[in-house]
């Protein structure tokens, strides 16, 4: 299938600290997590793809358009979706005065349409009965879909996501999963976290970056499967990092402990070894 | 309710129309107090959307701010009466310091040497303040704004202009209570505003706008009342030249 | 509030502001509505536009509902009723007079009800008269709103009640 996204060796330089080094990328209809400790570049690659933040180096397409054209990038923005890590508000406005604000900067002009599309994406993030309440008085776990309706509004065909699993609690992460698969089935949807259960729940693809660069590219299946012989239970604590299971027993990474018996290599095994399997195991 | 029932053939001839109206009558008398008739009545489901979306958009419309009436009362368009309302640069606190440095201005040309100096000084630039504050990067929104499809040039010069025109009405206030009236400030008002907006593309909107403040502040003292003669007014009338015959090309698309 | 809650639970739900509450009453409520408004209009854009008045009504004055007055659905039919009336009203106003509803004829129609005869007399009447009835005593409407439902003039609608009044006397006892 044709990728609707992708980026060619991209380099992104802050000062003297470099946030992205030489990364290629495509990404295409479906789920897309990208996993990676804080300082990774997640949120800079983010940027750079949602066209608020220019690459020193390297190319960018979505839909097969250039976003460093001002024509071409206007077009990019109108089939954008994108919820900032920081997205921020207007404290002394209302869910749906925000949500409004949004849909006229993205040229909804006509009132009726876009009162209309307000509604369906509170509705949608389930904030259709806090519609009216003050933005300052919504809870975190509430500004937090209010800034994923923003993203929403325009049924845009790509989305992107910075961190949207922030503070929501565990039945809102669930119907956010739902919302997210459900739209990936026909769009491009691209998610940063630092959870790997939103990607073993909810992404079809996944990549790992590390200090700036694409360390894993693959389904969650082949990250798990990074672990595989390096999981390790024993019934005695063993040397090193571990951490006790349910059942009572005790799991550690790398090097097999005396008397250790495999265990089952999960996507959270994957991305820790691959962030430094050797700390780990040590 | 009782245990009777309008039947499915009473009904359709009722929904038909060919019911003759005592038996019409009969039916409407029990429907109306038995939710299970009620429920019976056939729904179509594309009218009942439509209609409810007509009355949600009645019901759930949001009370538009003093601001957005008053600006569409003025004949501006709903969603740009919406996005200037919004404009961060307006907010309270810009008001208060825009009213607060005016007040100190008119009193100080009461009392000391009747002079206006302090007057004309502060007023041109209290517009600065306010497109400075209107500038996107100081919004909280920022990174939200940069990503919609909508031009920042038409944000942010819908925004300069709603700061612009706020502060020039309430200078123009400001200036009855002076002991002599003037509108002297009035062409460099315009004129740093215009200036601001273009070095606004080049740097951050917050150093453009104080490096300007800086500036002016440096020449009137330097220059006192020379600034607000004759030939210094010709020179503001001649910066804004530019900015007005781009407005005027631009205007039709904000 | 749930989709399964009673009339009288929703109209609560509705003062306190529950718009959810709102579209749950108009899904159960429009149908029916719609058919019962349709039979007295026959332009489809005015019985609708009566349909979201009627909800807007209820979402504005769904506190005052008082369920020991009565079902739900009757409360709704008198807002729903009014609304046509006032959606006809862009229409030349017929002439005006005092309103009032004949009171004895009203009682006489509701025994008629209770006794089953209603039908048979009813049909004797000429379908004018017939309205008149529908309209100021089944619909409960003031005789100047009847007079814009019906489009004739409020005396017009005074003299065929009593008419009517009379007419029924004579075929119920």
């Amino acid at each position: 299938m044709e990728p609707t996204l992708t980026v060619h060796d991209l380099t992104r330089r802050f000062g003297r600290r470099t946030a992205l080094e030489g990364v290629s990328l495509a990404f295409g209809r479906g789920v897309t997590g990208l996993l990676g400790p804080n300082g990774a570049g997640k949120t800079t690659l983010i940027r750079v793809l949602a066209t608020t933040l220019a690459p020193d180096a390297g190319r960018v397409a979505a839909f097969g358009l250039d976003p460093a054209d001002r024509e071409q990038r206007l077009a990019i923005r109108r089939r954008l979706g994108y919820l900032p890590q920081s997205p921020g508000a207007y404290p002394h406005f209302t869910a749906f005065e925000l949500v409004e604000y949004v849909a006229i900067l993205k040229e909804i002009d006509d009132r009726r349409a876009r009162h209309d599309e307000v509604r369906r994406v509170l509705a949608e993030v389930d904030l259709g009965d806090r519609a009216h309440t003050k933005v300052r008085r919504l809870s975190g776990g509430m500004r937090q879909r209010l800034a994923l309706a923003q993203a929403l509004l325009g049924d845009p065909d790509l989305l992107i996501l910075d961190e949207p699993t922030v503070g929501l609690d565990p039945e809102q992460r669930m119907r956010f999963r739902a919302l997210l698969s459900r739209l990936g089935a026909s769009r491009t949807v691209l998610l940063s976290t630092h959870q790997t259960e939103d990607v073993t729940t909810l992404c079809e693809r996944v990549v790992v970056m590390r200090t700036g660069g694409v360390v894993f590219e693959g389904t969650p299946g082949e990250l798990a499967a990074q672990a595989a012989g390096q999981v390790w239970l024993t019934t005695t604590p063993p040397e090193g990092t571990f951490w006790r299971t349910p059942d009572g027993r005790y799991r550690t990474l790398g090097h097999r402990p005396p008397a250790a018996v495999p265990g089952e290599p999960g996507v959270e095994d994957g991305y820790l070894l691959l962030l430094g399997g050797e700390q780990v195991a040590a | 309710m009782n245990e009777w029932h309008v039947p499915d053939d009473l009904r359709a001839a009722y929904l038909g129309g060919g019911l003759p109206d005592a038996t019409a009558m009969s039916v409407e008398a029990h429907v109306e107090s038995c939710s299970a008739c009620q429920a019976a009545f056939p729904a179509d489901g594309a009218w009942l959307e439509t209609s409810w979306a007509a009355i949600a958009d009645v019901v759930d419309r949001p009370r538009p701010r003093p601001l957005t009436r008053f600006l569409t009362a003025l004949g501006v368009p709903g969603h740009v009466a919406v996005l200037l309302s919004a404009t961060p640069g307006l907010a309270r606190s810009w008001l208060l310091g825009v009213a607060g440095a005016l007040a100190f201005a008119v009193f100080a040309a009461h009392t000391a040497d009747r002079s206006m100096i302090v007057f004309l000084a502060v007023a041109p630039v209290l517009p600065l303040l306010g497109i400075a504050a209107a500038g996107a990067r100081a919004d909280s929104l920022y990174e939200v704004i940069a990503a919609a499809p909508i031009p920042r040039t038409r944000v942010v010069l819908l925004r300069a202009l709603a700061v612009l025109v706020t502060a020039l009405l309430v200078t123009a206030l400001a200036a009855r209570a002076l002991p002599d009236y003037t509108a002297a400030w009035l062409l460099p008002a315009l004129a740093l505003s215009g200036a601001v907006l273009a070095l606004g593309t080049r740097i951050a909107p917050h150093h453009a706008s104080a490096l300007l403040t800086c500036g002016w502040l440096a020449v009137v003292l330097a220059g006192r009342e020379a600034v607000f003669a004759a030939p210094a007014q010709t020179v503001y009338a001649v910066v804004l030249v530019p900015f007005i015959y781009l407005g005027a090309r631009r205007w039709n698309r904000l | 509030m749930s989709p399964d809650s009673d009339d009288a639970a929703l109209l609560a739900a509705v003062a306190g502001g529950e718009m959810e509450a709102l579209r749950v009453l108009h899904h159960r409520h429009a149908p029916w509505l719609r058919a019962r408004l349709a039979r007295r209009c026959g332009d489809p854009d005015l019985v609708q536009s009566a349909v979201q008045d009627t909800f807007v009504a209820v979402w504005q004055d769904a506190g005052r509902y008082r369920p020991s007055e009565g079902a739900a659905g009757a409360w709704l039919w008198t807002i729903a009723i009014r609304r046509l009336v006032s959606a006809l009203r862009g229409r030349p106003a017929p002439v005006t007079g005092k309103p009032g509803v004949t009171e004895s004829a009203e009682d006489l129609v509701l025994r008629a009800v209770e006794h089953g005869d209603l039908g048979t007399a009813l049909s004797r009447l000429s379908p004018d008269l017939r309205a008149a009835i529908q309209a100021t005593i089944l619909d409960g409407l003031t005789v100047k709103e009847a007079a814009h439902l019906l489009g004739v003039p409020e005396g017009t609608v005074k003299t065929r009640v009593m008419r009517a009044k009379a007419q029924l006397r004579e075929l119920l006892t």
